[in-house]
């Protein structure tokens, strides 16, 4: 199931609008919700294995503001005089980090959305014309991610096997190898690009992804989504304020209503293929 | 017409002390299959670069006399506007791909044509029957296994149909299962399509009987001359070929089909001796002080068993050749052996420091050069890289990285465990690799070696072990093993059947 580049990047753009305006606990955990029900069905049974990273930026975020933040009432310990994370600790700081983390984990979630549903040639094809080479660089670039830190994987079972330290304090090592990795890899595409006749003329699309009227409803249910964020915004939450968040008012769950379009649409159309087969 | 006609051609890459290409004449003739061998860093891949004009237009370097393409001057035309006439395909199989699928990637030479739509899907869909990959149309190219990936390079270099496939060591980074299934790729289209190739290639014995001329590259010189002259003279050749030449048949066969009917002249062989079954209780046969010991071992991958139940002791003075399919357990095992991979249960015991060279050795090497590699090692072990001091580790051939690789970790150890170590290297390169390990052997050390490369463990193993599913199912002398079964045979041995392994163990 394949949805129009322009649809992804519209739903994107709501999502991360909706996971940075507000930070109320209820509504971030219900748009973790959403988005995961949008992985599901358009993520076709891959597993992604990003979650980690978006786990371990969560939890970065509660350390530092519980460790160095002195304000709040709800006093959780008190360390004795040791310089910068000594004083009170607070619970009001805990939450305060962990919906800054929640945040981040939300971000990593969209992206990985956004990763998986986009195929970078499509996203490429609707480029005006000018913008071609710009963005099949970008696009290039892109694909390089995921092959750098495969790189840096092995560059770090090497490392092991020649009986040097694997721990993060030889991470500055391990930049130089890397990046020699990278280049290489850089120079052997640029061959391969060329060869392939890259940058000719002349150009057309193979199998361009159609505009569907699916398309057009994320778009919209996008738009008035962030439309109700802005127009009719809640009270940002505060945990230094009051701890106890209030309850999401209805325009910010109605939003989250029109975030979970593309997984309505998927189960749909689910539903009218079982009733082809029927 | 020729498609191809090189006059005169000379190379030097930029700042390169001596020229990569000197004074290269030849042509190609529609239909013809060339097979490019030499030594690494001979100048193959430079060669085959000037062929689509990436050498001079991407590389730069001094150029002389003139490559014609299809009509067209490769001075005066790009790599881009050649793409049409030649398809390439790289060594590497994951860093010629630009898009992350495979249907997309099949697109792309042909969108970059501007080719329109109909003609692009009717294409698409014959190379995906041609190659083979109709299973694969849908995947992302970053699932695909390396063998996968090359026949998709395959199949994407034939759908803008181009006059000539080029084809640079396209096994040369894959198991020989991959290696075999690329290659069938390859004979495929020669066969049916008559297509005209080149293709730079070390499994000589498999792609011999096909070719029409061997051009041959040393220190930028080439030599184009038919397979049987340019066999007969020296260089990559396969063992049938080798076997001919002593026993002086005439014509020389190719291939095994060809030696058939000479085999009545040949002496009969000697029986061979039957191999044990598992349980790796080979040591009590005389072997040395067993240097590691390995009991009841078991691993699993996510509750996928890789190594079962499996006991072996390996001694010292003994070269073992691990050999089995691609997940038979070998990599696993020799990473648990090195205490890489941690035993859920029996146990390792080994006695001396075990030293683990994996598949790709490349990423053992990052220096800026060979010395700083070696800092540290002792003086009689860099004495063989002494010419090279001065070098950047990734300028080497290939099999000059392997052999620093291989120093670098291993050289001191009393343990030696490779995998896959003759990946990618050419004869010369493979028969050093060889005698070192013989020399290390003979100074006390263990070595054991996952590989897939038959007529190499014939001549440097003194034990083979067959895994499957995680057990051994046979362990035993080479001549035991090998001869006497259908995929693990040497040439020689699927030629004349019992003990021989090798050409020149036949009495001629």
């Amino acid at each position: 199931m394949i949805r129009h580049p322009l649809a992804w990047c519209s739903w994107a753009t709501a999502a991360l609008a909706a996971a940075f305006i507000d930070r109320n606990p209820f509504l971030q955990a219900l748009l973790l919700l959403v988005i995961i029900n949008v992985f599901i069905p358009y993520g076709a049974g891959r597993q992604s294995r990003i979650w980690k990273v978006g786990l371990a930026l969560a939890v970065v975020p509660i350390i530092f503001s519980v460790a160095l933040s002195r304000f709040g009432t709800h006093v959780l310990i008190t360390l004795p005089g040791i310089p910068i994370i000594g004083g009170r600790w607070t619970v009001d700081a805990a939450v305060f980090g962990a919906s800054t983390g929640a945040a981040l984990l939300l971000t990593v979630a969209v992206f990985t959305v956004l990763q998986t549903t986009v195929r970078s040639a499509d996203l490429v094809a609707i480029l005006p014309r000018p913008f071609y080479r710009a963005g099949t660089t970008v696009a290039l670039a892109l694909a390089f991610a995921p092959k750098t830190v495969a790189s840096l994987q092995s560059i770090r079972e090497a490392r092991q096997l020649r009986g040097q330290r694997a721990g993060w304090r030889s991470a500055p090592q391990l930049l130089l190898p890397l990046l020699l990795t990278t280049l290489e890899g850089a120079l052997q595409y640029g061959e391969s690009l060329d060869a392939r006749g890259f940058g000719s003329r002349r150009r057309s699309r193979y199998r361009p992804v159609p505009w569907r009227l699916a398309d057009l409803l994320i778009v919209a249910g996008s738009g008035a989504a962030v439309a109700a964020i802005l127009l009719m915004p809640p009270q940002p939450y505060n945990p230094y304020l009051d701890l106890v968040p209030d309850v999401p008012t209805v325009p910010s769950l109605l939003a989250l209503l029109l975030l979970a379009m593309p997984a309505l649409i998927a189960g749909l159309s689910r539903m009218d293929h079982a009733d082809h087969h029927a | 017409m020729p498609i191809i006609t090189l006059e005169g051609l000379g190379y030097r890459y930029p700042e390169a002390e001596g020229p990569t290409l000197v004074d290269v004449s030849a042509a190609i003739e529609p239909g013809q299959v060339i097979l490019l061998r030499g030594p690494s860093g001979s100048g193959k891949s430079t060669l085959l670069r000037c062929l689509n004009g990436l050498v001079p237009h991407s590389t730069g370097g001094e150029f002389r006399g003139r490559v014609i393409v299809c009509g067209l001057d490769t001075r005066a035309h790009a790599p881009r506007e050649l793409g049409a006439h030649i398809g390439f395909v790289f060594q590497h199989p994951d860093a010629q791909f630009v898009l992350e699928d495979v249907e997309a990637e099949l697109a792309f030479g042909m969108e970059n044509l501007g080719l329109p739509l109909p003609l692009m899907r009717k294409r698409v869909e014959e190379v995906i029957d041609q190659v083979g990959i109709n299973h694969l149309r849908r995947r992302r190219i970053d699932t695909l296994s390396g063998g996968e990936r090359q026949r998709v390079a395959i199949a994407a270099a034939l759908a803008v149909h181009p006059q000539a496939l080029v084809l640079d060591e396209p096994t040369s980074q894959l198991d020989p299962q991959a290696a075999e299934d690329v290659l069938q790729v390859v004979m495929r289209l020669v066969a049916e399509l008559g297509m005209t190739t080149v293709i730079a290639e070390h499994r000589v014995e498999r792609i011999a009987p096909l070719v029409d001329r061997i051009w041959t590259l040393d220190a930028g010189v080439l030599k184009d001359q038919p397979p049987r002259t340019a066999l007969a003279e020296g260089g990559a050749r396969p063992p049938v070929v080798d076997l001919a030449l002593r026993a002086g048949w005439s014509p020389i066969p190719l291939g095994l089909r060809d030696a058939r009917v000479y085999t009545q002249r040949l002496p009969t062989p000697p029986p061979y001796p039957p191999p044990q079954a598992g349980e790796g209780n080979f040591h009590d046969a005389g072997w040395g002080q067993v240097i590691c010991r390995v009991e009841n071992l078991e691993y699993r991958y996510d509750g996928v068993p890789a190594v079962r139940g499996l006991s072996l002791s390996l001694g010292r003075g003994q070269v073992t050749a691990l050999m089995g399919r691609n997940g038979s357990g070998k990599t696993t095992l020799l990473k648990l052996i090195a205490g890489l991979l941690r035993p859920q249960r029996g146990t390792v015991q080994a006695n001396a420091r075990a030293a683990y060279v994996p598949q790709d050795a490349d990423t053992l090497l990052f220096a800026s050069t060979v010395e700083e590699e070696l800092r540290g090692q002792p003086p009689e072990v860099m004495a063989p890289f002494h010419a090279w001091l001065r070098r950047y580790p990734r300028d080497l051939s290939s099999g000059e990285r392997q052999q620093l690789a291989i120093a670098v970790v291993a050289a001191q150890a009393d343990l030696l465990l490779l995998d896959e170590p003759t990946r990618g290297l050419d004869p010369q390169v493979k028969q050093a690799l060889s005698a070192f390990l013989r020399m290390r052997a003979a100074a006390g050390a263990a070595i054991a070696i996952a590989t897939h490369d038959v007529e190499w463990a014939a001549r440097t193993a003194d034990r083979v072990l067959l895994m499957a599913e995680g057990e051994i199912y046979a362990d035993g002398l080479p001549a035991a093993v090998l001869s006497d079964s259908l995929v693990f045979a040497t040439q020689i041995s699927k030629l004349v059947g019992g003990g021989w392994l090798l050409p020149d163990e036949v009495p001629v």
